[in-house]
């Protein structure tokens, strides 16, 4: 029979009840408490008449709750739809509908979220929504009358798109869980691990810390971000952790604004780098400054439950710039445009097959028709391998812009600013940051000769996108450099951003 | 121009793009409206110290001293007058 997320909290909690599963603040949870919740959580889900397969989105912050309502809505055996907190009712109300959730879960502060809920049933955390429920009145007895199907729709990760419009990415239970399990052999996981995690579970990385961890019966030690970069390195040498997990964002700015050798940090066992590349030069300063931690570089997509390749820190120097090789259980191969594989160190697209690859795109065939090819993934990313089977990325088919922990389409920001009546068109780009490994950018052609207000562009993109979405520079210009077709090159642009 | 106005100024302009006084009180938090993440926050300390010319240490930067205007300016005073 093949493992599901549900089984593994429930053996875990089984096992070790007393075990702490989360800190946050002065807030511990144990195995068991976590497990109560989240049964109790399901018997209210199902007293409320949650049929099998309805979704529930998951619009909550890193908590206990969001642990337990996660674990508990599949335990009713419906489908968990988590959302990005920090995003605005535009993007809320796209993913409501798409995925015609039933259920909201959220904080009785996120407005963004409430705006676009008006149809659905509200479950809210930090008070009570009008119309709403408590989380704490989700409650009921719980009786499993059936094991859950493991290769069941269990959750929706919405992304970006490389195209434009968001996709959501459908995971199953066995997708997710085959995945947690390479991921917990590579990273050689343990009970006595603990993990400071600033990553949000929402995304496909922090998920896999939360799958992984609950897994084994580890500790996650939740900080709330790192706007005080400082009091996360405390707090990680305060609870002795033994691992961190980052993206190139998150080294360069721990490494950028902390002295870590002002820190006990000698429990630190790995850190694991995912979510883009990370600079030769960052990753020397991360092995120097914590020389006791194995790194582990990792890269993954969330159509592959979140991991597909590891490089082992044994064969970091002499295959650095690699993503490393396969996990277990997964092919890896790169092809030319014809369908053909690859040689040695030729560079092709990559695609991928194994037990952690999605069921296809929620309610779009097509776009599933395209990815999902034979049973192999096309992730869109391209490489090559080397004669040991590392794989070397060169980037990416798509426009998609990777900004700190985010990944943004520019047409999601383009279509915005094109909501200014002042502006006749516009192009977004990802150009270099040193921080963020790329900032956005915005190409503005205003509509006549009384220009257009930088600021309001700004504002206006404050208002119906999340933060991290809007641009960093807005340049105006007389006209988009494109091909023959009507194409905007955005390659030139970007190039003439580093003029 | 006072350090609260100063910094009220480019909190309002670099991270809520507006003029408006109103769009922002004084004792906000920064961190919970929304206004700052952590490129934010590392905008603003660079500011402070470049406009004021004093260095932000490690373990000054916490909400106490960051998280709103108030908190913001009552820091710069009190580095100032040392």
């Amino acid at each position: 029979m093949s493992a599901t997320l549900v089984a593994n909290l429930r053996s875990t909690a089984g096992r070790t009840p007393d075990q702490v599963a989360l800190v946050q603040g002065e807030r511990v949870v144990t195995y068991g408490t976590l497990w109560d919740m989240a049964r109790r959580f399901a018997g209210g889900l199902r007293a409320s008449g949650l049929a099998a397969g309805d979704r529930l989105a998951l619009g909550l912050e890193n908590s206990a709750e969001y642990v337990a309502a996660y674990y508990g809505t599949l335990l009713a055996g419906g489908i968990v739809v988590p959302l990005n907190v920090a995003a605005k009712t535009r993007d809320f109300e796209f993913w409501l509908r798409h995925c015609a959730a039933s259920w909201v879960v959220c904080s009785a502060e996120n407005r963004e979220l409430l705006a676009a809920a008006a149809s659905t049933r509200v479950v809210t955390t930090a008070g009570v929504a009008p119309g709403g429920i408590a989380f704490a009145d989700v409650a009921g007895e719980f009786e499993e009358a059936t094991a859950p199907d493991a290769h069941a729709p269990a959750c929706i990760l919405y992304t970006s798109g490389t195209t434009g419009s968001p996709k959501g990415v459908l995971l199953s239970q066995h997708n997710i869980a085959s995945n947690t399990d390479a991921i917990v052999t590579y990273l050689g996981l343990t009970a006595a691990d603990s993990i400071v995690c600033v990553l949000p579970f929402y995304y496909s990385y922090g998920n896999s810390v939360l799958h992984t961890h609950v897994k084994v019966g580890a500790t996650i030690v939740l900080d709330d971000n790192l706007v005080y970069p400082h009091k996360v390195v405390a707090n990680i040498a305060r609870s002795r952790a033994t691992g961190f997990a980052g993206v190139p964002s998150t080294f360069s700015l721990l490494l950028g604004r902390v002295t870590l050798g002002d820190f006990d940090l000698s429990s630190l066992r790995y850190l694991t780098q995912a979510g883009g590349a990370m600079s030769v030069a960052t990753t020397q300063k991360l092995r120097e400054a914590l020389p006791q931690a194995q790194l582990f570089v990792m890269y993954g997509q969330t159509e592959a439950s979140a991991r597909l390749t590891y490089l082992p820190p044994a064969d970091l120097d002499r295959k650095l710039g690699s993503v490393g090789v396969a996990l277990p259980g997964i092919e890896l191969e790169t092809r030319l445009e014809s369908g053909e594989r690859c040689a040695a160190l030729q560079t092709g697209t990559v695609w991928v097959r194994g037990p952690n690859v999605m069921r296809g795109y929620w309610n779009n065939p097509e776009a599933s028709a395209t990815a999902l090819q034979g049973g192999w993934l096309n992730t869109g990313d391209v490489g090559h391998l080397d004669a040991d089977g590392f794989l070397f990325l060169a980037g990416r088919r798509s426009d998609m812009i990777k900004t700190g922990a985010h990944r943004v389409h520019p047409k999601d920001i383009e279509e915005v600013i094109e909501e200014l009546a002042e502006v006749a068109e516009v192009a977004v780009v990802g150009v270099n940051d040193e921080m963020l490994g790329q900032a956005i950018k915005a190409f503005v052609v205003p509509k006549s000769a009384g220009g257009v207000d930088v600021m309001r562009v700004k504002a206006h993109c404050r208002q119906r996108l999340a933060n991290y979405k809007i641009p960093k520079y807005v340049d105006l210009v007389g006209s988009l450099p494109k091909t023959a077709s009507g194409k905007v090159r955005r390659h030139e642009l970007v190039e003439r951003h580093s003029e | 121009m006072s350090p609260k106005s100063e910094i009220k100024q480019f909190i309002l302009g670099n991270y809520l793009f507006t003029n408006d006084e109103s769009a922002l009180a004084d004792d906000d938090s920064l961190l919970k409206k929304g206004i700052v993440d952590s490129t934010g926050m590392l905008e603003l300390i660079m500011h402070i110290e470049e406009k004021y010319g004093i260095k932000v240490a490690e373990d000054e930067m916490v909400p106490a001293n960051l998280d709103s205007v108030v908190n913001v300016t009552a820091f710069i005073e009190r580095k100032l007058a040392k």
